[in-house]
Order: C-alpha cells, then sequence, then structure tokens
C-alpha cells in the first residue's frame, strides 16, 4: 500500500500528471483517505502557482545596458559593412 | 486565439530582428534575457553566464536570418546559449554536479513516522490566490531570497518550467538532463519552496 512518505516523493509527478495509470490510481485512493496529503499536494501545487506568480522574470539593468550597447555597436558595423 | 495573437506578435519582432531594428533588438533583450541568463547559470558562474548571454545576443544579429520558426523564439535562444555554455564548460573542463539520488527533501523527510505516516503534517493554508499573495511584499522578498540559494540546477530547472513555460522535453535539452533527473530536480525545488511558504506563514519570518 501506498504510504504518506511514498506519496510526498512523487508528489510533483502527480501533479504534473506524469505518472502511470496504476500509480495515479493508487494515489487517487491515498488521498481520498488521507487529508494530510490532499493538503501536502495543495501546498505543493500552490507553491508552484507561486514561483509562476513571482517568475522573477526582470533581468538585471546593468547587464541590459550592457547587451545593448553590444548590439548597438555590432549593428552600426554591420550597417558600414554593407555600403562598402 | 490568444495563441494566434501572440504568434503573430513574435513574427513581427521576428521580422524586425532580421532587418536589425535597433528598437526590436532592445525588446527582445527585455524579453528573454532572464530565461537565457536561468539557461547559463545552470551551467556556468554568474559572470561566465553573463559573458556568454552578452555574445549570444550579438552573435544573433546575424544567426536570426537562418532562424525558420521551427521552435519558438525563446527555445531557439535557449538552445544558443546551452551550445555555448556548454562550450565553455567543456574548455574549462567542468561539469555540473546535482544529487539526483534522493527525490525527498532531507527537511520533508523527517516529517515522516518510520510507518510512513505524516509525523508532521503540513500545516500551511493557502486561503488566496498566487496573485494576491504575490502582493505581499515580504513574502515575494522571501521568495526571491529562496530562489537564490536553491542550488544552480534546482533553480534554472524551475525557472524553466514553471516561470518560462517549457515543456519537459525542451528542459531535458537545453540542460541536458535525462527525463527522470528533471523530475527529481523539479521536485526537490518545489519542496524547498513549499518549507520556505510554510515556515514563511507560521513565523512571519524568512
Ligand atoms: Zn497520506
Amino acid at each position: 500500500m501506498l504510504m504518506c512518505r511514498d506519496l510526498a516523493r512523487i508528489a510533483s509527478d502527480y501533479i504534473d500528471d506524469e505518472l502511470g495509470t496504476a500509480q495515479k490510481l493508487s494515489v487517487k485512493m491515498h488521498l481520498m483517505m488521507c487529508r494530510h496529503c490532499r493538503s501536502f499536494i495543495g501546498n505543493l501545487r500552490a507553491s508552484t502557482d507561486l514561483v509562476q506568480a513571482h517568475s522573477s522574470g526582470k533581468p538585471d539593468p546593468e547587464l541590459v545596458r550592457r547587451i545593448d550597447e553590444q548590439v548597438a555597436q555590432a549593428l552600426d558595423a554591420k550597417k558600414t559593412d554593407d555600403f562598402t | 486565439m490568444e495563441t494566434a495573437t501572440h504568434q503573430s506578435e513574435e513574427d513581427i519582432l521576428i521580422q524586425g530582428l532580421k532587418s536589425g531594428n535597433e528598437a526590436d533588438f532592445q525588446k527582445a533583450v527585455r524579453l528573454y534575457t532572464p530565461g537565457m541568463m536561468a539557461v547559463g547559470r545552470y551551467y556556468l558562474d554568474n559572470a561566465s553566464a553573463e559573458e556568454t548571454v552578452q555574445d549570444c545576443w550579438v552573435s544573433v544579429i546575424d544567426a536570426i536570418q537562418n532562424f525558420e520558426g521551427r521552435s519558438g523564439l525563446k527555445t531557439w535562444l535557449h538552445r544558443i546559449v546551452a551550445n555555448r555554455a556548454k562550450n565553455h564548460l567543456r574548455k574549462n573542463k567542468r561539469e555540473v554536479s546535482a544529487d539526483f539520488s534522493e527525490a525527498l527533501e532531507p527537511e520533508l523527510a523527517n516529517r515522516f513516522h518510520p510507518n510512513g505516516r505524516w509525523a508532521t503534517p503540513p500545516s500551511l493554508r493557502f486561503d488566496e490566490d498566487a496573485e494576491s499573495l504575490m502582493e505581499n511584499g515580504a513574502l515575494s522578498d522571501c521568495l526571491d531570497q529562496h530562489l537564490t540559494r536553491l542550488p544552480e540546477t534546482q533553480r534554472s530547472a524551475l525557472m524553466l518550467y514553471e516561470a518560462h513555460q517549457h515543456k519537459s522535453d525542451d528542459v531535458c535539452n537545453i540542460l541536458d538532463v535525462s527525463a527522470s533527473n528533471l523530475r527529481v530536480l523539479l521536485h526537490r525545488a518545489r519542496q524547498k519552496i513549499f518549507l520556505m511558504v510554510e515556515t514563511f506563514q507560521e513565523t512571519g519570518e524568512c
């Protein structure tokens, strides 16, 4: 039988739907009987959503400035090349 | 509908890059650099990753002419960074090291009875959705800190999979890991984030 610890090991696979049919079924059975594991799955899912919402999508401004500069230089060089 | 709009926006950007429009490059740099850094940091230290990402952008000026759009622009850029970073590693004879042997975080593994049942069950309550939780500046800062402290391998896997919404196959390809090892990286990273949010809710501290 699937114990809580076993379920905790494969919880992400369950969330991402990466389990085989038999394993998925035994997780579902366990979840019906165990509120702690239901809460763990819910918590793990919510943590995942949190990372998505947070998504640290802001690049370092200093790095962006350097890249802009280099790209602008390279574009200029290319334009001069094309004319000669 | 949404994908159609998104698609054409990307197409317009690609056209701009192909014609060497500086404003389009600036736009693309802001949009794609965070993901490219996540790829770079998987293989390299921060300084080398930044250098690699910079070089990539310059090389994109020419390389974009051969971009056919079979993969999305994002995946294409991430592959360029991955290839360059791997070359850099080879030159410096380094290897990426990560622990794939255990799926459970030690801190979580401690929370079970010997019979495998929960001894210290999860205590987290999520009454709000993720968006409104993130409006809590302290929690957002705390998440930042913990994401920074994750091992590079776990963080990159998490970022590419969650924040940049890559498919598993793409992440495996970009990071050069097997599917089962990617599962371990993701699961370990998620557990750490869960433990962090739990502590934060219990104590109000990071
Ligand atoms: Zn259980």
